[in-house]
């Protein structure tokens, strides 16, 4: 009837808990919740996880099948809260941007399910470590989405506030981090090892942590203003102006193709 | 360790670069800003220097060397090939100038054609990987001179037809011009 992880992941548990019940406190009180409502269900949903998978790996053991099926279950709820959460800080990002929000689903669209394929090329096909793979390659998708979104938003004339870079750039961080851990413990198979869940508890973890801190930090203070309304263009001037500048662009290139072909000046 | 891991492992710290890059890439925007506007202060003048043109000219170094003066043309045709790389950095500003002013268009309009956009990043990233082509020839001295004065007429004939199409757009040019101050792109907002 013991916890059986060793003391570090049972402090890392307990900051983790103590930082999201401030984060919720945080979103609750300022009424951040109004604007965030799927980001305030993410960590309360988290919040709640935690103490549930504290209770059945105290009762059960972190080993128990009890423990592994609450483990993944659990985690599967969060992952969707989490991709909620995230859809909703793009929306709020992309609100008044119409055609680029269109073209970001039509990308995600298109790329995700190659980026899938691609993980099932690659993927070990050892039932043993099934779950974790599935894990990698949900982790794999929503960092590649993220990231192409980010570049979207760095390529267009986009602003977005500090505090949704961060929150963003904080599920990007901790997808990355989990891809990292899971492979790497895998890769040196390390779950053939006593050690292994402590070990993948604490790198786990210990990210989530750092994310809640820097979500913490910009939290802290206060939300920015609603975007106004940007005023949009006709269709026409895109339809226009758009292929106008890709043939000029076109030219431009041509032009430099044959650069090497002028003559050059006698020395 | 297989194949699998060096893989994943991979694409995790490709991202992790990448989602890096792009976070901070945005914060140090702002002395970028600066600069470039210097350069376009500096550049204010591109589509009327036929004199950069005439500099770059051979008639003088084919004089000089005739006359017996080879250090000099020598000398000289240096200083005109740094002149000639201001003048080449220039013309990137002048071009994405107008790259910007695309997306500005782009940001603002409720329908975008996938196939437009993707045409305009491949055009762009070639227009990087020649400009850059060019830029390193002339640097190690194989690159003709002659050759930047069919660049500047290129972008020019651009900016003038670029400039038409917004005049255009009449009114709602004060829309663009509320973007303006942040259309520098990407995720910084404290521009």
């Amino acid at each position: 009837m013991t916890l059986n992880f060793p003391k570090i992941v049972d402090y890392l548990w307990a900051t983790t808990f103590l930082l999201q019940l401030v984060l919720c406190a945080l979103l609750f009180i300022r009424g951040y919740f109004r604007r965030l409502p799927f980001f305030t269900a993410y960590i309360s949903l988290n919040l709640c996880q935690g103490v549930f998978l504290y209770a059945i790996y105290h009762h059960y053991g972190y080993n128990s099948m009890a423990g592994y099926v609450a483990g993944w279950v659990s985690e599967a709820l969060t992952l969707a809260a989490r991709v909620f959460a995230t859809v909703e800080l793009l929306r709020l990002v992309l609100l008044w941007y119409r055609g680029i929000w269109g073209l970001t689903w039509r990308l995600l669209a298109c790329v995700c399910p190659m980026v899938l394929l691609s993980i099932g090329a690659f993927s070990r096909s050892d039932p043993q470590v099934l779950v974790m793979q599935v894990d990698t390659g949900f982790h794999v998708v929503f960092a590649v989405a993220l990231v192409l979104c980010l570049g979207l938003i760095h390529y267009y004339p986009i602003r977005v506030e500090p505090v949704y870079k961060v929150l963003l750039s904080g599920f990007c961080w901790y997808s990355c981090a989990r891809i990292l851990t899971n492979t790497v413990l895998h890769g040196y198979s390390y779950a053939e090892y006593l050690h292994y869940w402590p070990m993948w508890q604490t790198l786990a973890i210990s990210s989530y942590l750092l994310v809640l801190i820097l979500w913490g930090s910009v939290l802290s203070k206060p939300l920015p203003p609603m975007l106004q309304r940007q005023a949009l263009l006709p269709d026409s001037v895109y339809t226009d102006i758009s292929p106008e500048i890709n043939d000029q662009l076109q030219a431009i290139n041509r032009r430099l193709m044959n650069f090497w072909k002028i003559e050059e000046p006698p020395q | 360790m297989n194949y699998s891991v060096a893989v994943f492992a991979s694409i995790g710290l490709l991202l992790l670069l990448a989602m890096a890059w792009l976070v901070f890439s945005a914060t140090r925007r702002q002395p970028r800003v600066i600069r470039d506007e210097n350069r376009e202060r500096e550049c204010i003048h591109i589509s009327k220097l036929p004199q950069i043109k005439q500099a770059l000219a051979d008639s003088d170094f084919i004089y000089l060397n005739e006359r017996g003066y080879p250090a000099l043309a020598r000398r000289i045709q240096k200083e005109r090939r740094r002149i000639a790389l201001n003048y080449l950095a220039c013309l990137r500003v002048e071009f994405e100038k107008l790259v910007r002013f695309a997306r500005m268009v782009a940001a603002m309009s409720p329908n975008l054609a996938v196939a437009q956009e993707v045409q305009g990043l491949r055009l762009n990233l070639e227009f990087s990987y020649r400009y850059y082509l060019i830029y390193f020839r002339m640097i190690s001295g194989i690159g003709p001179l002659k050759a930047i004065g069919t660049l500047s007429n290129m972008v020019s004939a651009l900016t003038i037809r670029m400039e038409t199409a917004m005049s255009e757009l009449g009114e709602r040019a004060a829309l663009g011009a509320e973007l303006l101050p942040h259309n520098r792109g990407g995720l910084d907002a404290r521009s």
